[in-house]
């Protein structure tokens, strides 16, 4: 990274009449290992770097990006995005929120440093899980595992006088595994992911688990009853209330889907202006409070300042089951009148900063685990989701149990064979009596943008007590 | 272009002299163009230029692979890559790079999508068009984008070879009304047959058609998939057609070689021809493409292959290299006798989708899965497209629907859509029985 060549094409960009410039240099270490059966299909090793310019200019954007780190090529980005600015003729023109310039660097320790961890123990790092699940004494024919290491450096400077400089080392791993039993086959996939170093692996003990999971798939093929489909009371795992609250309160709340401007690809939202829900209406009950935390410290969403340059802070978005705030970047708060709180993130250089969730999840209440479920006298306690899918709108969802057994006066019984929620936004949050006090967290990708941005994102939560809902 | 070409066989080069048994470098310079839009007006245009050269390369059966981005650094991105491949495990499976020396036909790129004058201009044809079929109220969002690469290729192995690859593609998604909206899509490889117009009016005609959605009743229903709709699922079953989704059973296919998997009236093939947002003339390790039958008949003939999967199925490469794995370029479906009205005049009552998003597998080995439809969702009764219809899902199994298909239709129409319907496909009307949907309680 350059940050001379950055800092040149801005001063390019506020040599023509703009109404804002923004450079955001990206570089990224990136080191890909990948098994198969335990054994290493290929490790991918390389360096990404380049800038983007922003501009917005008589009412409209240009964004260009290059991974040439020249003068000359700088100068030609920013041609291109000021012609690409202007040529949007919009009706309404587009400006940012008001923020302050920002001078400031903020970097994620490690307490060891992946820099200093040599390619072997990755590599048998990450087979200690295969190891694990061969003595397990079940039969897995097939597993893929991948782990990805991202060190991250940016530089974003613009025309207000921001000039920010991060560096954070991201750490992913994903396992993917397939038990077959009796003719019959289950799968289940974990992902893990962290901001910071190969301390990383320590706390995520893959190998136990994935020989969790193994075993609970093998009770699926050979002990778990199905479901009488029926109106029950259901307990739902952390993962579970990760996804929920990642998909029916995260998604919906972010403001550029609610103003239209995701309609295309990821969709709208129930949730717009003038329609049955905004700001202030009833969503959940008031057991209810989802947050939206990037500064959750060594979360997979962590980080300080988001893209633009705008500070990071907890956001309230259901609160005590009211809907309470948006996700908004600069483009968004200045459409809705408001300020951003930061949600503006890119995976890379070459793609604009769009509206994303962080970390979110469901805040914790009083009682134990143990105490939701001793309260329950028929119902089903599902502790994480296999398949699961929610509508453009974000109101009709479906989750699909994979680690599941049947409540009965209290007590956990039989496995459950995929039992199925299939339910409104609406419905799942109001149904929700009480949560416990512990928090879990799970790594996910969040999808979004075109070309897609997967971002890392923690979703997590207690575990939530829905009463009488529909299962099948 | 000689001059790129002779910069990637340096790499070759360069890397066999360091000690690696074999070595592919791909150059691509590339240019991409988006504009984005949402309630009838552009809110960003985009420019990305890319310069980089994917190097593969194995030592005594150990892969490595990486990116250079700048040509300055090759020699130690070369060494630090010998270096992690003599650390790195051996991979017992690993069969070799595709061996021999090929020619290629040339690429029939068009170099008009390298830099279009005023790319907005095609956005504002789509949305007018929109406008046209359904009233100047509606509301259209999506995007156009537009590719131009240029590809050098050097394997240790021989092929050596230049390609450029282009493509255009407009996505417009228009709303009638808050639940009733339309996808269209317009996808080529060159300017001259790109009609932006039709994408919008298919948009608007379809959002014209869905107003006043009601929620549509759980239960088994013959449906007929529109070539959006299918195009996604045809990328989920071409996907699971590759050597490597077999390897790790994230396919129904596992051991159905030989095996009937669909009607005989259906045959499917990868094709990455001229006309597709997927040209190419050679895969990742130099093999030219080819079309590829891989359901014959509604026989599963063959996986997608690299070589070094071939290798494992005692095959030949089917030209579907990925810079690792195997994948699918361009899925078709081959074309029915029946014209898209004789579909619909042969259903009594059931579904016609329009699109799709979401699908995701219980297990994918198995097949269970579901996915929601989108904008047009309506009941055809009596061969006609009547009530608009919301909040329903698909829930059914992947080889329960390819067994189920009962007609194809004779229009085709090449599609992509973001990830949903990706790789891009050429698809048919056609009509599934006894499809499952379900919704919420």
């Amino acid at each position: 990274m350059d940050e001379e060549v950055a800092d040149f094409a801005l001063e390019c960009a506020r040599g023509k009449k703009v109404e804002y410039a923004e450079v955001r240099a990206h570089s990224q270490v990136q080191d890909g290992l990948m098994l198969r059966n335990g054994v290493v299909e290929a490790y991918v090793s390389a360096v990404d770097s380049g800038f983007n310019v922003r501009i917005i200019a008589e009412g409209g954007i240009g964004f260009a990006s290059t991974n040439k780190w020249t003068k000359e090529e700088a100068r030609a980005v920013v041609n291109v995005a000021f012609k690409y600015a202007k040529s949007a003729n919009r009706k309404e023109k587009l400006v940012f929120n008001e923020e302050k310039g920002v001078k400031t660097k903020w970097v994620v320790d490690q307490k060891k440093k992946i820099e200093n961890v040599p390619p072997e123990e990755r590599i048998s790092t990450l087979a200690e899980v295969n190891k694990a699940l061969a003595a397990s004494k079940v039969k897995i024919p097939a597993t893929m595992t991948s782990c990805s290491i991202n060190l991250i450096t940016k530089y974003i400077v613009n025309s207000e006088g921001s000039r920010i400089s991060s560096y954070v080392p991201k750490i992913g791993a994903f396992i993917f595994i397939t038990v077959a039993e009796q003719g019959k086959t289950e799968q289940a996939y974990e992902q893990f992911g962290y901001s910071g170093g190969w301390e990383a692996f320590s706390k995520w003990k893959m190998p136990e688990k994935m020989v969790h999971d193994a075993k609970v798939l093998k009770d699926v093929i050979t002990k778990a009853k199905t479901v009488k489909p029926g109106n029950m009371d259901l307990v739902c795992g952390s993962e579970v209330a990760g996804i929920a609250a990642h998909e029916s309160c995260g998604h919906p709340m972010e403001a550029d889907r609610i103003l239209g401007r995701e309609m295309s690809q990821a969709g709208r939202s129930f949730i717009y202006k003038g329609g049955p829900y905004w700001l202030g209406t009833r969503i959940g009950s008031k057991a209810v409070t989802v947050v939206d935390d990037p500064t959750v410290e060594h979360s997979y969403g962590y980080y300080l300042y988001d893209d633009e340059g705008v500070k990071a802070r907890r956001r309230f978005l259901y609160k005590e089951g009211l809907i309470n705030e948006f996700l908004q970047n600069r483009e968004s708060a200045a459409k809705l009148g408001v300020k951003s709180n930061g949600s503006s993130r890119s995976i890379n250089y070459d793609r604009e900063a769009i509206v994303r969730m962080a970390n979110t999840f469901v805040l914790p209440g009083e009682l134990t685990e143990e105490e939701l479920i001793e309260d329950v006298k028929d119902g089903v306690y599902m502790k994480s989701f296999t398949e699961w899918n929610i509508d453009d709108k974000r109101f009709n969802q479906r989750y699909v149990g994979r680690e599941a057994y049947q409540i009965e006066n209290g007590e956990l019984t039989d496995p459950v064979a995929r039992p199925v929620i299939e339910t409104t936004t609406l419905k799942f949050w109001t149904a929700v009596d009480a949560v416990s006090k512990k928090v879990e967290f799970d790594a996910a990708t969040c999808g979004k943008g075109d070309p897609s941005q997967g971002v890392p994102v923690y979703t997590g939560g207690p575990c939530l007590r829905l009463r009488r809902v529909f299962v099948k | 272009m000689t001059d790129m070409l002779s910069k990637t066989e340096e790499i070759t080069k360069k890397a066999k002299t360091l000690g690696a048994d074999q070595v592919i470098a791909k150059t691509t310079v590339g240019k991409y163009r988006q504009v984005r839009f949402s309630n009838n007006q552009v809110d960003i245009t985009v420019a990305w230029n890319d310069y980089s050269t994917d190097v593969a390369l194995a030592w005594k059966k150990r892969v490595v692979a990486t990116t250079i981005h700048n040509f300055d650094g090759v020699d130690a991105s070369i060494k630090q890559l010998i270096k992690l491949a003599k650390i790195s495990q051996e991979n017992p499976t690993f069969g070799g790079f595709a061996q021999g020396s090929f020619r290629y036909p040339k690429g029939k790129a068009d170099r008009k999508l390298e830099e279009l004058e005023k790319p907005t201009e095609y956005v504002f044809e789509a949305i007018e068009a929109a406008k046209k079929e359904a009233g100047g109220k509606i509301d259209s969002g999506g995007i156009l984008f537009t590719k131009f690469e240029d590809v050098y290729l050097a394997s240790s192995e021989g092929p050596a070879g230049v390609d450029s690859r282009s493509a255009i593609e407009l996505s417009i998604r228009a709303f009638s009304e808050r639940e009733a909206s339309g996808h269209g899509v317009e996808c080529c490889s060159t300017l001259k047959d790109f009609k932006p117009a039709r994408a919008g009016a298919k948009a608007g005609k379809i959002a014209k058609l869905a107003k006043g959605p009601k929620v549509g009743d759980e239960g088994v229903y013959d449906v007929i998939f529109d070539p959006l709709i299918h195009g996604s699922l045809l990328g989920v079953w071409g996907g699971m057609v590759s050597a490597y989704s077999v390897l790790v059973q994230t396919s129904v296919f596992v051991d159905k070689l030989g095996k009937r998997v669909a009607p005989q009236t259906i045959t499917l093939k990868d094709n990455p021809a001229a006309y597709s947002m997927s040209n190419r003339v050679f895969d990742d390790e130099g093999v030219p493409t080819e079309m590829n039958t891989f359901i014959d008949h509604g026989v599963l003939k063959t996986y997608l292959h690299n070589a070094s999967t071939a290798k494992m199925f005692k095959t030949k490469t089917t030209g579907n290299a990925g810079l690792i794995y195997p994948t699918p370029w361009n899925i078709e479906m081959e074309a029915g006798e029946a014209s898209k009205d004789e579909l619909f005049a042969n259903v009594k009552r059931g579904l016609y989708l329009t699109n799709t998003w979401y699908t995701r597998f219980q297990n994918s080995a198995k097949g269970d899965f579901s996915t929601i439809p989108r904008d047009g969702i309506f009941m055809i009764e009596k061969g006609e497209v009547g009530q608009s219809l919301k909040d329903l899902r698909l829930s059914d199994n992947v080889l329960t629907m390819l067994g189920n298909i009962s007609a194809v239709s004779k229009e085709r129409q090449h599609v992509h859509w973001w990830g949903e319907a990706d790789p891009p496909s050429l698809a048919p009307y056609i009509l599934i029985k006894n499809v499952h949907m379900t919704h919420s309680k």
